[in-house]
C-alpha cells in the first residue's frame, strides 16, 4: 500500500477550553484504540498533534453512510430482509463496544458506515466520528448512548420502528452485559417522555 | 531504488530510505551514525512492516522537533524512539536501532525540499546489497513485530498489522 493512497482527515476539537480540548482529543484517540483492539472497526490514526490537538485520521473510502444506505433502500422499496440483516449487525458492533466499555457519545446512522464490495454476511461497518466518546462502564451511560441513536435513527428514517427494535434484540443478544443496559435505556425512555408531557 | 517522499503536513521535507541487506559493516556504520559521517537514522528492518510506518515515524519527530518538544536529543534518534510503541528510550533504541551483529539496515534521511542530498556518498559507506525498499517484507519478522506492538488477533479483522502498527505509534503518549 502507497501513502499516496491514503488521505488523511483532519479532526479538531473546536473547544475553547484547552483543558476541555485536550481531554476531549485524548478520549476520542483511547476509544479508537480500543475498539480497534477488541476488532470493532474504525478508522486508523495516523497522527495525533498535542499542540493543537488536532487528529489525523484515515478517510475511509468507498464507502456509503448506514443513514444514506437505508434511505436509498427505502426509497427503491429494496429487498427488506437486507435491512434486518444490517440491524443485527449494527446491534452486534455496538454490543461489542459497549462491552468494551467505550461511550460513543454521538451515534447516528450518519456515524455508521458501510465499506463497499461487502455485502450481507461480509458487510464491513465502520464506527467513525468518536468525538464526544469516552470510556465508561456505567450502564446508565451505555443506555444514554443508544437512547440517542434511537432518537436520531427514528426521526431520521421514518417507520422504522420494527427495524430499531430488532436492532436492540442484536444489541441484547450480543452483549454480555444487555439487561442492565436495557433496563437503563427503558428509564432514560421514560424520562424523556416525561419531560414532553410537562413542556 | 531508494524511496523519497514529501511529508503533506510538513511540505518543506523531504524523507528518503535506503534498504541494504547482506550488510558486512555494521558496526561502522553504527559508528559513522554516532560521529555523525552518516547523518540518518539507522533502523533494524526486522521491525519493519512497510515504508508507510517510517514516514509515520518521521513525520511525528518532525513535528516534535519543530515545536521543541523532542523527547531523544536528535531529529534522527526521535524517529527510532517514534517508532517504538512505549516510552522507554533506551529500549526503542535497542529493539529499532541496528546492533553489531545485524545484516540489514534500513536508512532513512530526512532533508529540505532544496537540499540536493549526496545519496551515492551514503550509498557508498554501506558494504551491502541496495534493494527496494518494497522489499522490507522480505527482511522482517512479523511474530516479532506482532508480539512487540501487541497486536491482538482481533485486532487484525479490522485492518492491516501495518495499520496496527501506525496506530500505537501515533497513539503510544496517551493510550
Amino acid at each position: 500500500r502507497c501513502y499516496n493512497k491514503r488521505f488523511p482527515k483532519l479532526y479538531c476539537h473546536p473547544e475553547v477550553d484547552e483543558k476541555l480540548t485536550r481531554r476531549r482529543a485524548t478520549q476520542e484517540v483511547r476509544s479508537i484504540l480500543r475498539c480497534r483492539r477488541a476488532g470493532i472497526n474504525a478508522p486508523v490514526v495516523y497522527f495525533v498533534d498535542y499542540t493543537t490537538h488536532c487528529i489525523f485520521l484515515e478517510d475511509i473510502i468507498h464507502s456509503v453512510s448506514v443513514r444514506d444506505h437505508i434511505a436509498s433502500a427505502q426509497a427503491s422499496e429494496q429487498n427488506p430482509q437486507h435491512l434486518q440483516t444490517l440491524a443485527d449487525k449494527i446491534g452486534e458492533i455496538l454490543a461489542q463496544m459497549h462491552d468494551e466499555d467505550v461511550i460513543h457519545g454521538d451515534l447516528t446512522t450518519s456515524n455508521m458506515l458501510l465499506v463497499s464490495g461487502a455485502e450481507d454476511q461480509n458487510m464491513k461497518l465502520v464506527l467513525i466520528d468518536f468525538g464526544l466518546s469516552y470510556i465508561s462502564a456505567l450502564p446508565e451511560d451505555k443506555g444514554v448512548d443508544l437512547y440517542v441513536l434511537e432518537k436520531a435513527f427514528l426521526s431520521t428514517h421514518p417507520k422504522t420502528e420494527t427495524l430499531f427494535e430488532r436492532l436492540l434484540k442484536s444489541y441484547t443478544a450480543s452483549s454480555k452485559k444487555s439487561s442492565a443496559v436495557i433496563k437503563k435505556l427503558d428509564e432514560v425512555r421514560l424520562r424523556g417522555r416525561k419531560r414532553s408531557m410537562v413542556g | 531504488m531508494h524511496l523519497t517522499q514529501d511529508l503533506e503536513l510538513f511540505p518543506e521535507y523531504t524523507v528518503t530510505q535506503l534498504l541494504f541487506k547482506d550488510v558486512k559493516n555494521a558496526t561502522e556504520l553504527r559508528k559513522m551514525a554516532v560521529n555523525g559521517e552518516i547523518k540518518g537514522a539507522l533502523i533494524n528492518p526486522s521491525m519493519v512492516v512497510d515504508a508507510f510506518q517510517i514516514l509515520v515515524a518521521a513525520n511525528k519527530a518532525i513535528h516534535l522537533h519543530k515545536s521543541g518538544k523532542m523527547k531523544t536529543r536528535s531529529l534522527y534518534s526521535e524517529i527510532i524512539f517514534s517508532l517504538s510503541p512505549t516510552s522507554n528510550i533506551s529500549e526503542a533504541f535497542k529493539r529499532f536501532g541496528i546492533s553489531d551483529s545485524d545484516s540489514a539496515v534500513l536508512i532513512v534521511l530526512v532533508h529540505n525540499k532544496d537540499e540536493t542530498l549526496n545519496i551515492d556518498n551514503i550509498i557508498s559507506k554501506v558494504d551491502g546489497q541496495q534493494i527496494t525498499v518494497d522489499r522490507v517484507s522480505d527482511l522482517n519478522d512479523v511474530a516479532k513485530i506482532k508480539k512487540l506492538y501487541k497486536v491482538a488477533p482481533q485486532e487484525e479483522k479490522c485492518g492491516s498489522l501495518l495499520d496496527a502498527v501506525v496506530c500505537r505509534m501515533a497513539t503510544k503518549d496517551v493510550a
